[in-house]
């Protein structure tokens, strides 16, 4: 029926054509998703009312896996099919599990790829099928309280995620089917919550602790443009941190605990959590375990956890000084994530800001919030609302030099998106091919930062050393997201990579995954589908009835106008008895033919239209 | 939409006289502008094409902004608009007295440590160095007006000693900070 909406140039969209878009916090230790539903936006609720869902997947043999709570109450009996804050190992690589693995206990597979696997009853899975889980559960909850398929959401990452951990964000949202419109920053997305629904405005200092990552951002709002400044934190420390100090209290309190026993550290880890949130509101808590008892005090818990306080702190200066501001150029400090409510947190960050730091808005919650503000705007149902949102790129990207040391090509706090070039020449007399290593980070050498990828250019005439001329050039999109092209000026010769595989999966497996994902849920494809064919038979009836009434008397004869009348009836009646995507199609179709000679003449009559000099505008 | 081109500089992009001076109230509002014309968000849902366009002229609009924004970059810029070329490999400058002085103040960055206070220390560095930028700064402006381009030049390679340094403090910074 596309031809029916050609027809009608004036309008950029049939009148009832509003995308369903929604903001996904893939969070560390719970996620949510949100939507705008008639101008406000909030996080939708699961049928047990709960918002938020547990990042925890549990796989089993006979049935598909578990998410959220359901997943959650396996934690303790079947500890290493239960898979808990996965986004620790997200674009992360084999080698960095030794770093690690000692916070995740689990079993990790032999593999030959790159990616980690974590060995379950089900096979091994990477964080990546793990995340693709969650994100398949959201979508679902989003669908199922909209009655609608989702056209596109934003997902919102650590603001501090390299290249590699946002690819593999983006290959999540792959496998769950996801449009992804964009990936924004957490505290960004926080941001926009409070500048679209607070009205907040002026430079502030948005400090975002979550379960496993800590973000500091400093924005400049004002009149819908969101300036990010700078930003800064550490992808691998959050409120998990702070119970696994607790839980390794409690081992050291215990007489005689076992090394390495999973199911022991696991239960430990949740009397944590439990103790934490108990010391947000009292002064001491009681942890009772088997036969040990012991009581954990405020004080003591906050001695526990002041050094990882103290890091976020020296990421705040750091942040301040990379956008060349004073603290007390600093309108408001927003606090973000469910970690913010340790009331130490919220001493040290008030101490350090001179100022108290708010959370009007649910630190839980802002984040999908923000990211379905900025959502339903990128899906055009806002064509008023003038918004520029201008982030940066949160650690240096360079190149290996001679001698291990990296010369930086774009460096941390540069507005996206950006394309930078750099001239490299060959160091050896007929040197014909160039090997190019692409790292992110902050250090000088190359060990010490992340390995983005390596690829090699070929086919350099051969010179004597230092005559030819390579450009390298660097883009970094919307997302964060890199590529890389690098050239032999006097030549031409190119070559051009996606930064991928040191860390991420390759193509191939990316396509076995969605494969291997689609004959397992064979169910919920058809139910899929199923929908889809409902919601394309909607737009037809739709277009149909816009074109009918948009038309005056001349195009069609009562007679024709009663046909089509007739046949859109049945459409109407088949979409709403059938449960069989089949027929609904077969009857879309059915439709469409006996609609085609009035395709055609609108598409004449509009012809004649634009000949005859009309302004297709003016009408 | 307005147009733009790639080809234009970046002074003429943002509408501004071709000159050292900036008038940053004007570059800031005609970045927005134009921003808000092109920003990769304006086109989520337009072909690859456009797609690939707004994300080219976006990038372009960035760097041009960072060029404009920075006293060197800036500097640099308008000497090759006016044909003069540089070899960032090879290119030094002259002038042993100042190469000395900025050897000095190195070495004290890398003495800071051993101080009292070294924040406090890395702050004093850079304030003598923003007062060299300052004179170096005014050297270029005076050479760039009358016409002497090869003094402009050394004054460009004394800005990059400068910047150097201004990064040195950074680096310095992050590791009392623990990075």
């Amino acid at each position: 029926m596309a031809l029916l909406q050609i027809s009608e140039p004036g309008m950029t969209s049939a009148p009832h054509q509003h995308r369903l878009a929604a903001g996904i916090d893939l969070g560390t230790t719970h996620s949510l998703v949100a939507t705008v539903r008639s101008g406000s936006a909030d996080t939708l609720a699961d049928s047990q009312q709960q918002h938020l869902l547990p990042s925890v997947v549990h796989y089993s043999k006979d049935r598909p896996p578990l998410v959220g709570l359901e997943a959650l109450a396996k934690a303790n009996k079947d500890p290493l099919n239960t898979l808990a804050s996965v986004k620790r190992l997200m674009g992360r690589g084999q080698n960095d599990l030794a770093t690690i693995d000692g916070h995740l206990p689990y079993q990790f597979a032999e593999t030959d790829s790159s990616v980690p696997r974590i060995q379950t009853v089900a096979g091994a899975v990477s964080a990546i099928e793990v995340s693709a889980e969650i994100l398949k559960a959201l979508r679902q909850r989003a669908e199922d309280s909209l009655g609608d398929i989702l056209s596109g959401v934003v997902i919102t990452v650590p603001a501090y995620f390299d290249d590699a951990q946002r690819e593999a964000t983006r290959d999540a949202a792959k496998l769950a089917n996801l449009t992804v419109y964009r990936l924004i920053n957490e505290p960004t997305a926080a941001a926009i919550a409070y500048g679209l629904d607070q009205q907040t405005s002026g430079t502030i200092a948005v400090y975002d602790l979550g379960g496993g990552t800590f973000d500091i951002s400093i924005l400049r709002l004002s009149k819908g443009v969101f300036e990010v400044l700078s930003t800064g934190g550490n992808s691998a420390l959050g409120g998990d941190d702070f119970d696994y100090a607790i839980a390794e209290w409690i081992l050291q309190q215990l007489p005689n605990a076992v090394a390495d026993d999973q199911a022991l550290l696991r239960q430990c880890l949740t009397l944590a959590r439990q103790a934490k949130e108990t010391l947000s509101h009292h002064e001491t808590t009681e942890i009772t375990l088997d036969h040990w008892q012991g009581t954990l005090s405020r004080t003591n818990f906050e001695a526990l956890i002041a050094p990882l306080v103290k890091k976020t702190l020296s990421s705040c200066r750091r942040a301040l000084r990379d956008a060349k501001l004073n603290k007390d150029e600093i309108d408001d400090v927003i606090l973000v994530g469910g970690s913010t409510r340790v009331p130490s947190v919220r001493e040290a960050v008030n101490a350090f800001f001179e100022r108290t730091a708010h959370s009007k808005l649910d630190p839980d919650k802002v984040v999908a919030i923000g990211a379905a503000r900025q959502a339903d705007i990128l899906a055009g149902n806002k064509p008023d609302q003038e918004m520029l949102l201008l982030d940066v790129i949160p650690l240096s990207l360079g190149i290996e030099m001679m001698g291990g040391l990296v010369d930086k090509v774009i460096h941390r706090n540069t507005a996206i998106p950006i394309t930078r070039a750099q001239e490299f020449t060959t160091f050896k007399d007929g040197q014909t091919a160039l090997s190019i290593h692409i790292l992110q980070g902050e250090r000088e050498t190359v060990e010490t930062n992340r390995s983005l990828g390596k690829f090699v250019l070929h086919g350099i005439p051969p010179m004597v050393a230092g005559a030819a001329r390579i450009k390298v050039t660097f883009q970094v999109d919307a997302d964060g997201l890199l590529n890389v092209d690098a050239q032999e000026l006097t030549t031409g010769t190119r070559s051009n990579i996606e930064i991928k595989p040191s860390y991420g999966l390759t193509d191939n497996e990316i396509e076995t995954m969605l494969r291997s994902s689609i004959d397992n849920a064979q169910d919920d494809v058809e139910l899929r589908s199923l929908r889809e064919q409902q919601i394309e038979a909607r737009r037809t009836l739709e277009a149909l009835n816009a074109a009918m009434e948009s038309d005056d008397e001349t195009l069609l004869s009562e007679e024709e106008r009663q046909q089509l009348y007739a046949g859109h009836s049945e459409l109407a009646a088949t979409c709403k008895t059938s449960e069989d995507s089949e027929v609904i199609k077969a009857a879309i179709k059915k439709l469409e033919k006996s609609a085609e000679f009035y395709v055609e003449r609108r598409m004449n009559s509009s012809v004649k239209k634009a000949m005859a000099g009309q302004q297709i505008n003016d009408i | 939409m307005q147009s733009i081109s790639l080809t234009q500089n970046y002074f003429e992009l943002f509408d501004l006289p071709i000159q050292f001076e900036i008038d940053k109230a004007a570059l800031s509002a005609q970045f927005l502008r134009l921003q808000t014309s092109y920003h990769p968000d304006k086109f989520v849902n337009s072909s690859d094409e456009e797609r690939r366009f707004s994300l080219q002229i976006t990038g372009y609009l960035n760097e041009a902004l960072d060029t404009l924004k920075s006293i060197r970059l800036r500097a640099y810029y308008l000497l090759t608009l006016k044909g003069v070329s540089f070899n960032d490999d090879r290119d030094t400058t002259t002038d042993m007295p100042y190469l000395l002085e900025q050897m000095e103040i190195r070495q004290s960055i890398e003495d800071v440590e051993q101080t009292d206070d070294p924040m406090d220390e890395l702050d004093k560095l850079r304030q003598i160095i923003t007062v060299r930028q300052d004179d170096v700064e005014q050297n270029f402006v005076t050479n760039y007006q009358q016409g002497n381009y090869t003094d402009a030049k050394q004054a460009v390679l004394k800005l990059r000693y400068c910047e150097r340094i201004f990064g040195e403090i950074q680096r310095m910074e992050d590791r009392l900070d623990d990075f």
